[in-house]
Parts: structure tokens; sequence; C-alpha cells
């Protein structure tokens, strides 16, 4: 395999959001007249399930600040942070409490959407009947490596290994290596407890730990540019459904798997990174206010406005349709059942 | 030493530089409107720099980097100097960081000192910021460096010896002072281990999943009890001084500093060193600063929790100083110092300026921008402070009827803020009881919160640091040295105890007939929920449960010696001739402390000045303030959190006093405007779903319905 890491970082340049807009529909005038005489004077909330400042939350804001200039009626948007267990909280509030009217949206961590199928208990919804917007990003993640270690491709994983850094249970960071090492037979070490990304970087820089594993592209290169610039970190395999622009000669996991099943398993794993950021409203939202929900989503990923103000915040958008998130869903809900499984024991 | 003399020239151009783009008056005005912000929300109990800093954010974006963080920091460096006056004036710390401030500043107000307390809390803050602004300064070139040496095993390191402080911050109850640390540790793990996601102590509720908040808890151990026992001697706080000369006082506690200028500078190096820690919560670093100072100053250990204005100074100054420190970390790594902190992370990202080398090298002018900023936020802090002091230190001579309402409304949507759930109300009633049963029996509630916040630190950082490095470890330089510090911190107070008690012939010689009080139930009931709590953790994986199983199984030890002591010593003999014996000593044989007194210790805590009541008086209007908080979630339950707040207070004073009619609904809704202005319209807070606003969705015009 030629496994090779990118020696060239091209600009920041935001995705072509082309295919994108293709696949969100026109709205009949008819329904955009109700929807725009039903939001007219109101408020829309957006819930923010992670905490202020984070990533979930920027992108909460940044939309909120937009959104009411592109829905029909033009209501005020204003957002709400409503951390708790790893943003479950709110989406049960979504599916349960929350109202069923169109004026309550929410932003939700990636894994949500397939915790109940993995058996977690506290989950109270189930995600296929929520009205999904649409996802800001289709995110991808890597796996980096300190390039003092010697580590220098996805081969090295499997003979030499390498130690990671993790956020604790559940979270990518410590999942990811764990699917890894049992699907693909890497060599893994994880040490984990670390009480943020951030820390996990500093830990890599001061050598407690030599790499990491669930890494979203996006941020590696807003914030440390100048490690991949210098080569003084490598990537060493990208984790999502298709390779990101800026990363041609980086291996893209699903290609990594030696068999179908394995593939299969992986594919459910990492289908979440398509839905990077996703927005949604609890199930039941009438027709019409979902449709000008799901196409004001969109337009607000082509206002320039709303670009400019992203591109500063070095946030990525690469939207990805509401339609196509509940069709990706329907899919993970009817994946057979030894997928299932091997996908809850690489996850455990 | 020619390339230092150049690296100190480019330092003072860029900090010269700096200082002229700050004078720039737009961010001046923007600076001291910060500033002014961060004041009030430091005065509301619970509001802290976090919600503040996250609602000021957006109006940023406009900004040059500058102003936007001149705007940011105003705000974030004074919440500290805010935090002290409901500290000082009801006992209710401003914030978790000004927890300490109510040891001493709270027995000075009842004193009638609120004057001298406050004015020694803003002299110390101020000095505290600027002292921490300027270690900030000069350590700038060699940060990067001495943080890389900071792995995970220091970081263990450093928070054990924290918590060793918990020997010194026990006062003459050392057995009772390791069982409520080790309650507070076990508090500390209750949500998902991050080792094997096993998910401790939860119940079942989402709530718990991510662990108990750290300010529900503060308030509910510091607050609600002096609101309670305010209630119970239906008196003014500061009932025994008839006239208070605040002026003086003023002047006085101006003086109390520059005296003390020495305790000062090394509580704000404190500060600011921990504060500069990534990965260390700052939010001990006030009852750090007071250990240290209960420790190394004169006659601390006798005055100190009576009213010593060098407890106040100690706290004060610390936390001033941890957010020029937090801003560390934040600046050189990217890793946020607090919480924040992490919301100004997210400021850099908007303004394209990313964490690192670069923020030492090429935009050293912003960076030396951001210590002037913390620097003249103090300075404008505490001016503002001593402009409007003499109106805050009458509030003391208040009756408690006017008190009470406006403080435990405010402490109620204070503890909510901080996840926005009905979780936080549970939260703060269960510690409010506990924290008022622990004062009463004279169990010292500063090593709970030492063991709340350092334990998952603990933790943490010790499975990372076995995993990565096996036992090496412990061979780390740094490690050794705050290890041999921390075991001399915790040797030295108990031999001193062994010693004045005569050694161990005297202490069995101390022992007697079996005896019953009313204390020994409350030791069985930490004896139960200890016991419960290591039952229920037997089952779970060994990562998950090997902390708990340990500190459970010490805490359960010093409950055990604690009851054994409580019921078989002998009253203590008489104190040496010649001292009179105290109304508070006295208070003490009842409830069952009997520690000799000639170990020179006192107790580390605020004691009740209730004993005069009888009991019966004391638990009926107990039982009556805990069943006014019963009632007040109730009604936030049926009908939302605003309405509840007018109802609870026209109640509250109707019931309490028969205040004049006019003055109740005139004090209940200027009270309801308040919040709704502020907490409704202003910062947006997510109220609690009311069963009236869901039955008639109609009424939710209505705020918090």
């Amino acid at each position: 395999m030629n496994l090779h890491v990118p020696m060239r970082l091209t600009r920041l340049v935001f995705p072509a959001l082309a295919a994108c807009i293709a696949m969100g529909q026109l709205a009949s005038p008819a329904a955009a007249q109700s929807a725009a005489s039903f939001y007219k004077g109101k408020t829309v909330t957006v819930w923010v399930g992670n905490s202020a400042g984070g990533g979930y939350d920027l992108y909460a804001r940044a939309f909120a600040r937009h959104w009411g200039k592109h829905l029909a009626g033009n209501p005020e948007f204003i957002v709400k942070n409503r951390p708790g267990a790893g943003s479950m909280l709110l989406t049960n509030e979504l599916y349960n409490i929350l109202p069923k009217d169109g004026t309550a949206v929410g932003v939700i961590g990636r894994g949500m959407p397939l915790e109940k199928l993995l058996g977690n208990d506290l989950a109270k919804f189930d995600s296929s009947k929520f009205t999904w917007i649409g996802s800001a990003n289709n995110e991808v993640s890597v796996c980096v490596s300190w390039a003092k270690t010697g580590v220098a491709r996805f081969q090295d994983l499997k003979t030499r290994g390498m130690i990671v850094g993790g956020t604790g249970a559940g979270a990518d960071t410590d999942s990811y290596p764990k699917a890894m090492n049992k699907i693909l037979g890497t060599k893994l070490k994880l040490v984990t407890g670390y009480p943020g990304g951030n820390e996990i970087m500093l830990a890599m820089e001061r050598g407690e730990v030599e790499g990491r594993c669930g890494y979203s592209w996006s941020s590696a290169v807003s914030t440390h540019a100048d490690w991949l610039r210098d080569k003084r970190m490598n990537v060493l395999v990208q984790i999502a459904m298709q390779k990101h622009r800026d990363l041609p000669n980086v291996p893209l996991i699903t290609e990594l798997a030696d068999n179908a099943e394995d593939k299969q398993v992986l594919e459910f794993l990492f289908a979440g990174q398509v839905w990077g950021r996703p927005f949604l409203a609890p199930p039941g939202v009438p027709a019409d206010r979902a449709q000008a929900l799901q196409d004001s989503f969109l337009a607000v990923t082509r206002d320039p406005a709303f670009i400019a103000e992203i591109t500063k915040q070095k946030l990525e958008i690469n939207p990805v349709p509401g339609p196509e998130l509940a069709r990706l869903l329907a899919v993970q809900h009817k994946a057979p059942p030894i997928v299932l499984k091997r996908a809850k024991e690489a996850t455990d | 030493m020619e390339s230092f003399a150049a690296e100190a020239s480019f330092m003072l151009n860029a900090a010269g530089n700096a200082f002229v783009i700050m004078m720039e008056p737009t961010r001046l005005a923007f600076l001291s409107m910060g500033a002014f912000l961060g004041l009030i929300l430091g005065i509301l109990p619970g509001v802290g720099g976090l919600a503040g800093t996250a609602m000021l954010l957006p109006f940023t974006f406009s900004m040059d980097p500058y102003t936007a963080f001149a705007f940011l920091l105003g705000l974030g460096s004074t919440v500290a100097t805010g935090d002290p006056i409901p500290a000082v004036l009801f006992g209710v710390p401003g914030g978790a960081a000004s927890a300490a401030t109510v040891l001493d500043g709270y027995p000075m107000a009842k004193r009638g000192e609120a004057g001298r307390a406050l004015s020694a809390a803003y002299m110390s803050s101020l000095m505290g910021g600027v002292f921490g602004a300027a270690l900030l300064a000069v350590s700038i070139p060699i940060l990067r460096p001495a943080m890389l040496y900071i792995g995970s095993p220091e970081l263990l390191a450093f928070a054990v010896f924290g918590i060793s402080m918990v020997a010194v911050l026990s006062g003459r109850a050392p057995l009772r002072g390791l069982a409520a640390a080790c309650f507070g540790i076990m508090m500390a793990m209750v949500g998902a281990d991050p080792q094997s996601g096993t998910l401790r102590w939860t119940f079942d509720t989402a709530y718990l999943w991510e662990g108990l908040p750290l300010l529900p808890i503060v308030l509910g151990l510091f607050a609600l009890p002096e609101m309670c026992d305010l209630m119970i001697a239906r008196t003014a706080i500061a009932a025994g001084s008839n006239k208070m000369d605040i002026y003086k006082g003023q002047w006085q506690g101006v003086k109390d500093c520059f005296q003390h200028w020495w305790l000062i500078v090394r509580c704000s190096w404190i500060g600011g060193g921990i504060g500069s820690i990534p990965g260390i919560s700052a939010s001990v670093v006030d009852w750090l600063a007071y250990g240290h100072a209960l420790r190394t100053e004169k006659g601390a250990a006798q005055t100190f929790g009576k009213g010593d204005v060098r407890g106040v100074i100690a706290s004060e100054s610390s936390n001033n100083a941890k957010e020029g420190g937090a801003l560390v970390p934040t600046i050189a790594f990217g890793v946020p110092g607090s919480a924040s902190m992490a919301i100004l992370l997210g400021a850099f990202m908007m303004h394209g300026l990313v964490p690192g080398p670069d923020m030492l090298n090429k935009h050293l002018d912003i960076t030396y921008s951001m210590v002037w900023s913390v620097a003249l936020a103090n300075l404008l802090g505490a001016g503002l402070c001593y402009a409007f002091s003499p109106q805050f230190a009458r509030v003391a001579l208040l009756r408690y009827t006017l008190i009470c309402p406006a403080v435990l409304g405010i402490i109620y949507i204070g503890a909510f803020e901080s996840s926005r759930n009905w979780g936080d109300l549970y939260t703060l009633l269960f510690f409010g009881l506990l924290g008022w049963i622990m004062k009463q029996f004279k169990w010292p509630r500063p090593p709970l919160i030492l063991g709340l916040v350092l334990g998952d630190l603990i933790e943490r950082y010790m499975f990372i640091s076995v995993e990565r490095y096996g036992i090496d470890w412990m061979t780390r330089p740094l490690v050794v040295i705050l290890f041999a510090l921390a075991i001399i911190g915790l040797v030295r107070p108990l031999l001193e105890d062994y010693r004045g008690q005569g050694g161990l012939r005297a202490i069995l010689g101390s022992f007697g007939r079996a005896r019953f009080e009313w204390g020994q139930l409350f030791t069985l009931f930490y004896l139960a929920v200890f016991s419960a709590m290591v039952i229920m953790s037997r089952g779970w994986q060994f990562n998950a449960k090997i902390v708990p199983l340990v500190v459970g199984g010490v805490a359960l030890i010093a409950v055990v010696l604690s009851l054994l002591n409580q019921t078989f010593r002998k009253p203590a003999a008489a104190p040496a001739s010649g001292t009179e014996i105290s109304a508070a000593d006295n208070a003490a044989l009842l409830t069952g402390e009997k520690l000799p007194v000639n170990t020179g210790k006192i107790h580390m805590d605020i004691e009740s000045d209730t004993a005069h009541l009888p009991l019966s008086t004391i638990i009926a209007r107990a039982a009556m303030f805990f069943g006014y908080l019963l009632a007040f979630m109730g009604s936030t339950y049926l009908v939302g959190l605003i309405p509840t707040l007018f109802i609870f207070v026209v109640a509250f004073m109707r019931i309490e006093a028969r205040e004049r009619w006019t003055l109740v609904l005139s004090y209940a809704g200027f009270m309801v405007v308040f919040v709704t202005l502020v907490f409704d319209r202003i910062m947006k807070v997510p109220w609690p779903p009311s069963l009236l606003g869901e039955w008639m969705p109609a009424l939710k015009v209505i705020p918090s319905l």
C-alpha cells in the first residue's frame, strides 16, 4: 500500500456545496406561506447539548445569528445551552419534553443517534423518528502521531504500536482506538482520563503520549497548522466515509478492512462522521415547518455573511441536508445483527 | 547574556506598546464596562464569570482583538473582586473560589466590622490581581519550557499536596476532617468513570452522569446554613454591634493589607502559580492560600475562623491572582486554565489567533495587552467597590426578613445556573441540610470541598501516571519534593496533637464509660452512607472501584474512630487554670467536641451563634427554614421560578414578621423585575419547565412558566 503523509497543507477552503444544494428541494409556495404565518413574531430556540464555547456551541451560535433571515416569517433565534451526559440529556428532552411545533431545534453530539442501537438504556428516544434538519459539517477525524516517535505510517500501528491519549470511556478518542484494535489489529495503547482534547495535544508535545486517534481534521488545521507544516506531527489514517480534499494520500479507514464484514462494521461505527454537527427538531413537527427549517438551514450555509463569519472562526462548513441524515439513519437501523453485535463489542 | 538583554528589550518593547494600545479611550471604555459587569456578576452568588463571558462573547466579533480581550478579561478579572461582598455580608460565597473568605469575613461582619473586612478584601484583591498579572508578565519567556516540564505525575503530586491541607483545615477535629474529605472525594466520583465508563452512584439519572456540579454544593454547604442560622437567631447579621463606623473600618482594612503585604505576595503567588498549571482546577486556590496562611502566620491557629482579617486577605489575594495565572496555559498551549478561559479560547479562534508559541513571539503585544487588561480591571474593580462600599456594609444592619428572601432567591437561581437542571436544586437542598447539620455538630466543612475538587484530579492523573509510567513516575524530582511536603504537612499536625494530649497513655486514660449524644447519630449517618457507597461499588470493574474502595475504607476507619471517641471519651477536663471557659467551649462540650483544649487548636469553621436558644426552638425554626425551601421548589414545579419568587418573598416577609404590605409588595415587585430583566432577558436562562405551563401553554408569556 502506498501510505504516506501529506507534505503540503492547502489553505482552509470550504468544500463545494453543489451536491448538497442540488439535494435541497424547493418548498411549495402554499407550504411556505403557512410556515411564514406561523413563524412570524415567534422566537425559535436553538438548544445546545454541550457547554458554551465548544465546537457544537460555536456552530449553533453562528447559525442562530443568520437563520432568522432565511426562515419564512423571519422569527428571532436565540441559543440556550443544556449540557449534560454528553448531550444525551438534551436528546432525551428534544424527544420527550420540548415543544414539537417547530420553535425548538437542537444540536447534539454526533454519537447520540446510535446510542440506543448500541444498547444504552439511558437513551430515551428513537433516533429515526426525529425531525432531522441537517448537519453543518461532514467531519473527517484522523489519527496523528508525534513525528519524533518514528511512527510515520498506518502500518507502524500494527507493528510498533503507539500510546494514544483519551478523554474518557465513550469519547471518540477512546472508542476509535479500541475499535481499530479489535477490527484492524492495530496495537494502540490507550492512556485515558485527560480532561479534554487540548490536554492530549499538550501531553503529546511533552512526550507523555505518542499520538491521538479521533481528532477532528478541521481542528488540527486551525490549532496546530505549524506542527503539520513543520512535519512535527504525522497524519496516519482518516476516519470518515470519504477522504478529505486536504488528505488525498492518507488512507481511509474503511479501505483498510480485510473483508466485507469488517468493512461493514467500520462503516456502521464511523457513519456518525457524516452527520458531524447534527441539527434536529423533536418528532412530529408539521411537515411544512420541517421543510422550511431544512431549506433555511441550507440557505444559511450559502449566506456570504455567514461564510465570512465561519471562516474567521476557522470552522468548516460542509452541509448535509436533513433528508439525507434521515436516510442514513434508516440504513443504520437496518444493520444486520452480526454487524450490530460486533460494533457493540468493538466499542465496549 | 547578550541574547538575554535582547530578549528583555523585546519584551519591554512589547509591554510598552501594549500599554499605549490599551490607553486608547474606546478600549478603556470597554474594559471599564466589562469590569463593571464583572463586579455585578461577582456579587450575585453563583453567577460567575463563566455565564458573563459567554454572554459577552458575541458582542466581541466586530471588535479588534485588543478591545475584545480587554472587554472579556475586564469582566473575568473583577468577578473575584465582587465575590467577597456576599461572602462577608451574608456568609454566602459569591463564587466557588471565595468560600474561604466566608470563614473570617462573615464573623467580622457579625462583629460589626463589615466595612473593614470588605475594605481588606478589595485591597487584597487589587494587590493580588496586580501581583498575579506581574508574575505573568515576567514569566512569559520561560512559560512554555516550564509548562512542558509538568506532566501528569506532577499534576497528581500537586493535587496530593493540595489535599494534604486537609490536616490543617480540620482544626481540632482531624478524624472528622478526614471523613469529610473522603466524603468529598466520593462525591467527586459520582458519574461516569473516565477509565471504564462505569456509571458510579448515578441511580439511573442522566443528571448525575457527568458528576455533581461544584457550585450548588458550595452554595449548599456554606450559604444555606448561614441563612438558616440567621432565621433561627431572628436578628440582623451584625446584631452584636450597636454602632459601626464604616469609614474608619475601611481605612483600617487598607492598613491591614499594607501591614500584611508579605502575606498578600505569597498568597497571590500561590493563586497565580496554581492557576497557571493546566489541568489543576483553580477553584480551591482560596483554600490552599488560607491553609498556607493558617500554617505560617503567627497565632493564626488560635484566631482563624473567628474573624481574623488575615484569613480574608489570604483568600482574596489568591483568587484574584488566579485569573492572571489561568491565562498562562490558555495563551501558551490552548489548554484553558478555567471554565471562563475555555470561552476566551473561543474568542481567540474568532479573531484568528492560535494559542501557542506565536502568542509569545509574533503576537506578544496582544499577550501583554491581556496582562494590562487584567491589571487595569483589578484597579477599576477595587475603585468601584470603594465607591459603593459604605452602602454595602450597611446591609449587615438590616433585619433578617429583609435579607433572606432576596439572598435565597438569588442562591436558587445561581445554583440552577450551573447545569440548568432540576438536579441542581436537589443538590443545593441536600448539601444545604448536610452543611447545616455539619455546622451544628462541628464537623469542619472546608475539607469536604477540598476532597470534592481534588479527588477527581487525583484519580484521573493517578491512572494516567500508572498506565503510562508504571511506578517510575514516583522518582521524578518534582513529584518527590511535593510528596515529601505533603507528608510533612499531614504528619506534623498529627504529631502535635499526639504530644499535646500527652502521648498514648494519656489518650487511653481519657476513655471512660459509654455515653450518648445527639451528635453521634450524625456520625452514624456518615457510617451508613459510606457503608452503602462501598457496598454498591463492590460489583464494578477494577478500575472503577479501586479508588472508591480505598477512600471508602479510610473514611469508614475515620468515622468509627470518631464514633468511639465521641462515645467513650470522658468530657474534657477544665482548661488550664486562669483561662475562662467561653460560651463556644461550652457549646463544644454539649455537641460532643471533646478533644482537650490544650492542643491550642480551634474548630476550623464558623460556629453557630444560636447556642443560647433552646434546642426545641432551633429545631423548629430550622424545620421551618427547610420547609420554606421545599415549598419554594414545590411552587417552582407548579407555577415556575419567577412567579414563585414573588409568592416566596410575600409569604416569607408576612409570615415571619408581618412586614408592611407596601414594603412587601415593592420588595417582591423589584425582585421579579430584576430577575426577569437580568436572568430571563439578558442571560436567557432556560427555566425549569412548570406544570402550569404544560397545562396552559398560552400562559407561557409569563417568564419562566
